[in-house]
């Protein structure tokens, strides 16, 4: 049944609306990176600024090497900033490893308590869905105390370990129904043909499922890159910061401009966002599946 | 997708992985459970079952840099429960946290029930647009978002005033996040903004079960659209609107990303918030680490019992 043409002028309205909302705040950031502190604070009334340019870009992605134009007669550019290839590399790092730990963790833990009816694996289960509720912070203070005396403080592995052990519960959550949702009778085939139970889950199971370990992946890459709360914590000289820890030393530094951040805050969004929009169908089906975070 | 040959089990004699098979028998079920368990086990009581129990030990001691140092945490039983609950800014950051909670979720699912159905409507060509674009926010990180919120709220050059003196709907510059009365309300609609698509998404795919056969009934019978809505539509989605309800709470009660961002739990400390209170105390000079515990442990309680709801619904969803 086709709606009437005014009801349909409506519809549109509400979605030109809805893709203002969202595209806005980008908009706006891409914006302010493309120009300088002066043509920021020149005209504070137009939309559009007097002038471009891409120094901002220019002077971050060369650690301050270059100055461009527009940072001429700025001296003084935090080291964080100058750093900033340490933070890409120390952001790629944990978000690869994070991805491929729980990826290989939450197979195996979602395989057995899909196909071997085991009591505590079921408990286990339980101890999943409920430990996705516990706010960082509270696990946060104990594990800095802990981390503190093992020497895990600013270094890569404790980011590593303590963002796989809160990203293993929603791998569960993905992976299980959708290895559920494979013919039991594809396992017992191969079984009966030689393989071993566990051979069966990497013969049969695993590439059967690629769309699954893919939406899990994905989601699981995008919230260990933006994670905020666990490196800053744990991290704190430069050499260990990842993207978002470095944003957030800059929050309330007066020498560095909004220009400057815009151009840094689209840097750290970038592979995320791309990520997100190649892998779109698989992040949709997983966020659906396993209500992970938001 | 996957090739008819990844499918079928290898000949025997190309068999790999099978150690078992070369043994002649295989790991009994028990004992492969636990083999297999094992490493989610060990993450999870490294990274969550141990540091619960930490939590709990350390915020009846007293724990700062001191303390530390020396590697000896006294023993100071309620104490810091009892400076918390009588410091009148936990309150505040408790009170704050309820109703950034409150706004933001409330708003949040309305909005989302919303643009749910907006996009559903497939012979709407924009539609396909914004469906397209939804997850973009989702993947922003969040203190870029929040950074780049305070940058259109900015007074003096930000893009929200812009663009309101550019449709001449204000004269003189406003102090979004600056003003005590509206800084609250300045860190929940970027918070909305980033995990409103989390929220669509959930309340699309459940809106995609429901059988258009039974729409066509109700048209048949007389029902124009809200009826349709309010009769077919809502009590359809309410099991997924009580599980996105309670997640969303859960995870809105510990907002914080946007909070350092944004406000800093100003002005004065009119956006000071539970998760925000426990990081000032714990990580900030002079580092009162237990107290940090405490308020924090205060902060796991409420969502525990959320959580507790929410595992009651689950599992009365698979029943």
């Amino acid at each position: 049944m086709r709606p009437s043409a005014a009801t349909r002028a409506l519809l549109h309205l509400a979605n030109v609306a809805v893709i203002l909302f969202f595209l806005l705040p980008l908009i706006a950031a891409l914006i302010g990176a493309l120009q300088s502190e002066r043509s920021l604070q020149a005209s504070t009334r137009s939309i559009l600024p007097p002038e471009w340019t891409f120094d901002n870009f220019r002077v971050i992605l060369s650690g301050g090497a270059q100055k461009g134009t527009i940072f001429d007669q700025a001296t003084y550019l935090p080291d964080n900033v100058k750093k900033i290839y340490y933070a890409l590399a120390n952001s790629a790092v944990i978000s690869v490893s994070v991805t491929l730990l729980t990826l290989v963790f939450a197979s195996l833990s979602a395989y057995t308590v899909v196909r071997l009816h085991l009591r505590w694996v079921l408990w286990l289960m339980n101890v999943n869905v409920f430990a996705r509720f516990v706010p960082v912070i509270v696990l946060m203070i104990p594990l800095y105390v802990t981390f503190r005396r093992f020497g895990l403080l600013n270094s890569i592995w404790g980011v590593i370990i303590a963002l796989t052990g809160f990203l293993l519960p929603y791998g569960i959550l993905i992976l299980a129904p959708y290895f559920a949702s494979i013919p039991r009778e594809l396992d017992e085939a191969a079984r009966i043909d030689g393989c071993s139970r566990f051979s069966a889950f990497l013969r049969i199971t695993l590439p059967l499922s690629t769309p699954a370990l893919a939406s899990y992946g994905a989601i699981v890459f995008v919230i260990a890159w933006n994670d905020l709360l666990i490196p800053l914590i744990l991290n704190n000289r430069a050499e260990f910061m990842t993207l978002p820890v470095v944003i957030a030393s800059l929050v309330g530094d007066v020498h560095v401009f909004f220009n400057l951040l815009m151009a840094i805050c689209l840097i750290a969004l970038a592979p995320s966002v791309l990520l997100v929009l190649l892998l779109r169908k698989f992040v949709v089906q997983g966020l659906a599946v396993g209500g992970v975070k938001g | 997708m996957v090739s008819v040959a990844a499918a079928r089990p290898a000949a025997p004699g190309a068999r790999i992985g099978g150690v078992a098979y070369r043994f002649g028998r295989e790991l009994p079920p028990r004992v492969l459970g636990l083999v297999m368990n094992l490493p989610t086990m060990l993450t999870l009581a490294l990274v969550l079952a141990y540091p619960i129990f930490y939590a709990a030990y350390l915020s009846f001691h007293k724990v700062s840099l001191a303390q530390l140092r020396r590697g000896i945490f006294p023993f100071v039983g309620l104490d810091n429960y009892h400076r918390i609950l009588t410091d009148p800014l936990f309150l505040l950051a408790l009170k704050n946290t309820f109703i950034f909670t409150a706004f933001s979720v409330t708003l949040e699912i309305v909005l989302a029930i919303a643009i749910a159905l907006l996009i559903d409507q497939k012979h709407v060509w924009t539609g396909r647009i914004t469906k397209f674009l939804i997850l973009l926010p989702y993947a922003v990180p969040p203190i870029a978002n929040g950074l780049i919120w305070s940058f259109l709220y900015n007074f003096d050059f930000g893009f929200l005033n812009r663009i309101l003196f550019t449709l001449g709907l204000i004269h003189e510059p406003i102090n979004w996040s600056g003003e005590p009365s509206t800084a609250l309300l300045a860190v929940a609609v970027p918070y909305i903004w980033r995990t409103l698509p989390f929220a669509i998404l959930l309340i699309h795919a459940a809106l995609q079960g429901i059988d258009p056969a039974m729409y066509e009934a109700a048209s048949v019978d007389g029902a124009n659209a809200l009826q349709r809505f309010r009769h077919i539509t809502l009590p359809l989605l309410a099991p997924v609107i009580v599980v996105t309800l309670v997640l969303r709470t859960s995870f809105a009660f510990a907002v914080f990303d946007e909070v350092l961002a944004i406000t800093q739990g100003g002005p004065g400390d009119a956006t000071w918030v539970a998760a925000w209170y426990s990081y000032k105390k714990g990580f900030n000079p002079p580092f009162d680490i237990g107290v940090g515990s405490a308020s924090a442990f205060v902060l796991a309680l409420i969502v525990g019992a959320l959580a507790i709801a929410y595992v009651k619904l689950i599992y009365r969803r698979i029943q």
